[in-house]
């Protein structure tokens, strides 16, 4: 190769490596950037969705105490109809005793007040009535997540309470844990 | 040959940053996923724990209610007491206390339940004791308040009457 040649070969590896480098200054930045961001939306989406089941859960809880509270208030009390539409109202109405005995449950299992704390923060207690049933002689109340207990009455006498479905409530088949998805970097 | 050198040489410096420019987006890949692993795996584990631990409760839980509810509905006395207990926790019995006029049925320290009874009964041919006339079925610890009261020292164990 002659003398010519060669020069224009360093010029040219010369202008190349100064334009690589620039290059690779300003995409360091960006590739730094964008990793942290795609990972931080990713660990937020995911904490967030998996947080949400334990928030789910806490207010099933709720209202799987609730109903169970009130199977047992109708089933030793008047048994009337009238006796079950104030014992709903009273154990809806008594948020102190519903956190009790939510947090009896979860302290039974070794859940420190922490924890608890922290899913009642974002949770609250179950919103809205678990009346989800409201005819003359016939009552369905939401003992949880896919759960409903059903109280029926004759002249306003308690005729039938089935509350099969409490003594078989498993939450696991209504809800998970999610496992983490695969990390995308985009 | 002295440029000839610098020229190879530069050549190769070149190849090397683009291979560089490749390298160095893997880089904070792997460093964004390992964050991301670390993060989401340890809340996987986490929430996995609480959420099996209440289920967990859940079962024992919802067992002792039923045992306090069905009493509501088919208890005479303490045998029908017994038979209810052991058909949802089948190695677990109730104590009783004929002092009292109570039985006491406990699946573990927060899930117990008290049953009061109106009068002692004695099989004259066995002599055996028991309780009739189901009263009440208190479920306060179940609800998470105040225990109720430890059963005598001298409570009698239930096994004999059934």
């Amino acid at each position: 190769m002659d003398k010519k040649k060669m020069k224009i070969l360093v010029v040219a590896d010369v202008v190349i490596l100064v334009a690589l480098i620039i290059i690779l200054m300003t995409l360091k930045g960006g590739y730094e950037e964008q990793a942290k961001r795609t990972a931080n939306e990713q660990e937020s989406a995911y904490l967030e969705k998996n947080t949400q089941v334990l928030v789910e859960q806490w207010r099933s809880v709720d209202q799987y105490s609730m109903a169970w509270k009130l199977v047992y208030t109708v089933l030793s009390g008047a048994k009337t109809e009238a006796a079950f539409n104030s014992s709903l109202a009273a154990i809806q109405a008594d948020k102190d005793a519903r956190f009790k005995q939510i947090s009896h449950l979860y302290s039974s299992v070794g859940i420190n007040d922490a924890v608890q704390n922290g899913i009642y923060e974002k949770a609250g207690l179950a919103e809205g009535s678990i009346l989800v049933k409201n005819e003359k002689g016939s009552k369905e109340v939401a003992c949880g997540k896919n759960c409903v207990v059903k109280f029926s009455f004759a002249k306003g006498k308690l005729k039938n309470v089935d509350y099969s479905a409490l003594v078989q409530y498993n939450l696991a088949n209504s809800l998970k844990i999610e496992k983490p998805a695969e990390y995308h970097f985009e | 040959m002295n440029l000839k050198n610098i020229s190879i040489a530069l050549t190769v410096l070149v190849f090397g940053v683009i291979a560089m420019l490749f390298m160095q987006k893997g880089n904070y890949v792997n460093q964004a996923r390992e964050h991301y692993e670390a993060t989401t795996n340890k809340s996987f584990k986490g929430n996995t724990m609480v959420f099996d631990l209440v289920n967990s409760a859940i079962e024992t839980n919802k067992g002792t209610w039923a045992i306090a509810c069905g009493a509501l509905q088919t208890v005479k006395n303490t045998q029908d007491m017994a038979k209810l207990e052991a058909k949802f926790f089948p190695a677990t019995k109730g104590s009783m206390s004929i002092t009292n006029k109570t039985r006491r049925f406990e699946a573990n320290s927060a899930n117990v339940i008290v049953s009061n009874f109106a009068k002692v009964e004695e099989n004259k041919t066995t002599g055996v004791k028991s309780l009739a006339g189901l009263v009440s079925v208190d479920v306060s610890v179940l609800l998470g308040k105040i225990a109720p009261a430890e059963p005598d020292e001298g409570a009698d164990e239930e096994g004999a009457e059934e």
